[in-house]
């Protein structure tokens, strides 16, 4: 119970970071943020109908869930090229602008054009 | 060789293409390394062409080849499913695609980077027509989505970096709620592929209900951010019209469509599937009106064109909706189907057309500004071109797009208000088609009179972009012109099982006096906005403010709201 | 500076957290049980069928192999996409690479406080740590059907063996490992590789993505540990790559 209540506000704490926060480096934070949240919401639930590690030893039965693990990897790779790509583009922002301040950043680019 | 592997021949070639592309440029320099690059395009844009032939005489009989990807078990393994719909949504990539790359050859961006990111992207989309597996839909989203952020990006304008930066943000966000949403359907299912699913739902009360109907709008939320319709739309203009040209031709004409082909064998998992269609199409024909408006107000070329697109896909949603919502296996639903897909495709070729042509053009005037550029015809001349390409493909477009005979949006157009006679949407279209025309005089107006100065350094116009545009004018003729085959050959493909019925009339005296008032209410539309008043009106809706937030408001309220009229209706 | 919070702004904030709240908490709080129809057919039968006794690499590489193609990918893009916008200014995508009219300024700036910040204590532990952490990396990419790991997880760490090997190695070439060309040039073999990989299956009449060294009479473990290999390969060049560039060497 109480770690679906922590997952729940880890989310909530990361879309407020892309939404609330002016930064754009702490916006890609939290989507990092909102990310790891699923991710770990993902492998928590599907660990609940076994206790033991995915690995067939011997005399291991009664294994968790491995597909939610194998899928958690993929998106947890993903998420990491996403972030890259973001932070690459708020590199660029920044030496353009001179600032992380999104609203700021949308000015200079509407007094532009 | 199997069936099958014909089948991802389709998305193994474009990758294969990407890798020839990537090893040409860390083992070779020079021309060695040119004509490296042009064979990995080649065998990702020309070869996956011998492999759709091969595979029409299949789909035609309404035949699919399904399957688990490396013959696993069904239960964990990533099942596909190539019908018709996939073969005609990879002939909409693939024929955009190449066009679109040779016209690349021309302006840029060059370089086996492009090459291989482009090919990746074209390969995301076949992959994405024929996956019948959540999670891999997710995957290829994300590789399309990828590929889609660094092409917008490689145009090199800060406004681009922003709205690539603004896109990727949105779209990643939504990604991640895409994911708990496959968390929602695996929780209750179990399972990951289509027809899992179906059994797990139909073994469960009420369809899984809460659970079931949250996890299907957080996945419809999250392809609709990338079909770009109306609220969801915010991210579109930018990008697309910050890219450079060649790929903004891809991204409006395939790009968006695909996903929104793929979203419906989700939608037809549950039964409460047809009121989020409904909804997506109630929001398509309202998309279409209003950003018909905007685009109007538009000064800037190419976000001019972008807005077309928003409104041209609301068209698209909203018979592709209805179409759900009636069911595909009944007649109407059928037709409407069959003219939602006929133009998406159209569309394809002619806002492909379009941005091209306008690439061309402002790139040779260096102006982009509508209410500035005037006597481009002249200019294009100046600049070297004989006989008037560009002009004459602008014209191609721009007659297609506002549905004049006998041209191809004439064909599709009628074919959607057919399907939707007597409802309010069709009145919506028809208002919107009233606004296209009336903003395509307003563009065409670059072309006409004396250049205001001439301009001094003309660049020639390359071979590359003339053969490209051609291509695709002489597509929206012909498709145009044959477009009662066109229409029969799509709904044999999609082989819904529909009552044969008679095909939508596309010459009566009817359509033709429709085209007679979309003609006279365009330029009157056209001579309003170009008074005083009408002209400060349209500043107002230019410049009316839009923030980076507004984004998530907006889809955040989407989601919430696609939830609770599901849970309403379901 | 900053922008002015206005009360607009607030509101919208707050819709929005309100309402992602309301979709949430039936998502988060459901009492449906967790499904076992997945688990119980890899505990029963998925060692038989894929060789390995790691489950989560059996699933990895063998029953859902196309979808780690595609996340593959994903990273392919985004290293290369991340190059071309950070170290080089971004016009890789544009000119192409060697073109000696990109911004040249950012690398200099890089490379001087880079050198800067260097102390001895940094040079000889990333140069001695070096190699061992690159056999660790392998170590964890060849056992990944046994134990914790795989391709992915092994390519990082070669990844960060590589730029131990960066910081800490001398300037007379001891190592090729290093040099941005290398590493570009293992990359893009490795990926085409993996596609080849995958169609050897097609060749051999197995399917795609069929596992071609079971059909030869070879465990079938030996297609997920080739993947494996492949993949960290690839992974290891490319985050290798990646980081080289933002090192400002990539020349």
């Amino acid at each position: 119970m109480i770690e679906r209540m922590l997952l729940a506000l880890l989310f909530l704490i990361g879309f407020w970071g892309i939404v609330g926060i002016r930064n754009i480096i702490k916006k890609i934070f939290g989507l990092t943020i909102i990310n790891n949240a699923v991710v770990i919401l993902f492998i928590l639930e599907g660990s609940r109908i076994g206790n033991q590690v995915p690995i067939l030893e011997e005399g291991i039965e009664n294994i968790v869930d491995p597909v939610p693990q194998a899928l958690m990897l993929t998106a947890i790779v993903i998420g990491v090229c996403i972030t890259a790509l973001a932070l690459a583009l708020a590199f660029r922002l920044y030496r353009h602008s001179g600032t992380f301040d999104i609203d700021q950043i949308h000015r200079q680019v509407h007094d532009v054009t | 060789m199997l069936p099958e592997d014909t089948v991802f021949a389709l998305v193994v070639l474009p990758l294969l293409g990407a890798a020839i592309a990537l090893s040409s440029k860390a083992f070779f320099t020079g021309k060695r390394k040119r004509n490296l690059e042009y064979l990995g395009a080649f065998v990702g844009l020309v070869l996956p062409w011998v492999v759709m032939i091969q595979l029409l005489p299949l789909v035609l009989t309404g035949q699919a080849i399904e399957g688990i990807i490396g013959g696993w078990h069904e239960s964990v393994g990533i099942s596909f499913r190539f019908d018709g719909l996939a073969w005609l949504v990879n002939l909409l990539g693939f024929t955009i695609a190449g066009a679109a790359w040779l016209y690349s050859l021309g302006p840029g961006p060059h370089g086996p980077h492009f090459t291989a990111v482009f090919l990746i992207q074209t390969s995301a989309l076949a992959a994405t027509a024929m996956t019948a597996d959540l999670f891999n839909l997710f995957v290829c989203l994300e590789v399309m989505g990828i590929a889609s952020y660094i092409l917008i990006a490689s145009s090199e304008k800060q406004g681009a970096f922003l709205a690539s930066f603004s896109y990727l943000m949105v779209s990643a966000t939504a990604m991640v709620f895409f994911l708990l949403g496959i968390y929602g359907i695996y929780r209750t299912t179990g399972a990951l592929t289509y027809t899992g699913i179906i059994n797990g739902l139909s073994g469960l009360p009420d369809h899984g209900g809460v659970v079931t109907y949250i996890s299907l709008s957080l996945i419809v939320g999250a392809v609709a951010i990338r079909v770009a319709v109306m609220p969801l739309y915010g991210w579109l203009p930018d990008s697309h019209a910050l890219a450079p040209h060649a790929v903004s031709s891809v991204l409006s004409g395939v790009l968006i469509k695909t996903p929104l082909f793929a979203l419906s064998r989700v939608l037809l998992l549950v039964p409460a599937g047809m009121y989020a269609g409904q909804l997506m199409g109630y929001a398509g024909a309202i998309t279409a009106l209003v950003a018909v408006i905007i685009a109007l107000s538009q000064s800037d070329a190419k976000r001019l064109l972008a807005y077309h697109t928003v409104s041209q896909i609301g068209y698209v949603v909203a018979a592709w909706g209805a179409a759900l919502y009636v069911g595909t296996h009944t007649l109407q639903g059928s037709i409407l189907m069959a003219g939602a897909f006929l133009h998406a495709l159209y569309h394809a070729m002619f806002k492909g057309l379009l941005f091209l042509s306008i690439g061309t053009t402002t790139d040779c005037a260096s102006q982009r500004n509508v209410y500035q550029l005037r006597g481009a015809a002249r200019l294009l001349k100046q600049a070297g071109e004989r006989i008037p390409i560009t002009t004459i493909t602008f014209v191609v477009g721009a007659l297609a797009i506002s549905a004049i005979p006998p041209f191809n949006g004439f064909a599709s157009k009628t074919t959607l208000s057919y399907g939707l006679k007597d409802s309010w949407q069709y009145s919506m279209l028809y208002a919107a088609g009233i606004g296209t025309m009336a903003s395509f005089i307003k563009l065409s107006r670059i072309y006409w009179s004396k250049p205001e100065q001439q301009n001094r350094f003309p660049v020639p116009v390359p071979n590359a972009n003339k053969i490209a545009q051609t291509f695709l004018a002489i597509l929206c003729l012909g498709t145009g012109i044959f477009a009662g085959p066109m229409y029969r050959f799509v709904v044999t493909l999609f082989a819904f099982g529909a009552p044969n019925g008679p095909a939508p009339v596309l010459y009566s005296t009817q359509t033709l006096m429709n085209t007679l008032i979309l003609i006279t209410g365009g330029t009157a539309v056209f001579l309003l906005a170009s008074t005083r008043i009408g002209h400060n009106i349209l500043k107002i809706i230019r410049e009316r403010p839009r923030d980076f937030q507004g984004l998530f408001v907006a889809f955040s309220l989407g989601v919430t709201g696609l939830s609770g009229w599901l849970l309403f209706w379901g | 500076m900053r922008s002015k919070i206005t009360g607009l702004f607030l509101f919208q904030v707050f819709l929005c957290l309100v309402t992602i709240t309301l979709v949430l908490i039936p998502l988060f709080w459901t009492d449906i049980p967790w499904p076992t129809i997945a688990r119980d057919h890899m505990e029963n039968f998925g060692m038989a069928a894929s060789g390995a006794r790691n489950m989560v690499s059996a699933i990895y590489l063998g029953y859902r192999v196309f979808d780690t193609l595609g996340e593959t990918i994903v990273l392919l893009v985004a290293v290369s996409g991340t190059i071309g916008i950070i170290a080089h200014g971004g016009d890789v995508l544009a000119k192409g690479f060697g073109d000696p009219s990109r911004n040249e300024s950012l690398y200099q700036e890089k490379t001087t406080l880079v050198k800067k910040q260097r102390t001895a204590l940094l040079e000889v532990v990333t140069g001695k740590l070096g190699p061992v952490v690159l056999v660790f990396g392998f170590y964890v990419m060849l056992f990944g059907h046994l134990s914790p790991g795989g391709g992915f997880q092994g390519g990082v760490v070669v990844a960060s063996g590589i730029v131990f090997l960066a910081l800490g190695g001398r300037a007379d070439g001891s190592t090729r490992l290093t040099e941005a060309g290398v590493l570009a040039k293992l990359e893009s073999i490795s990926f085409l590789l993996l596609i080849l990989a995958s169609l050897s299956g097609v060749v051999f009449g197995g399917g795609f993505f069929a596992n071609t060294l079971a059909q030869a009479g070879m465990p079938e473990v030996g297609f997920i540990v080739l993947l494996n290999a492949i993949i960290g390969l690839k992974v290891g060049a490319g985050i290798g790559f990646m980081c080289i560039a933002m090192l400002g060497r990539a020349e």
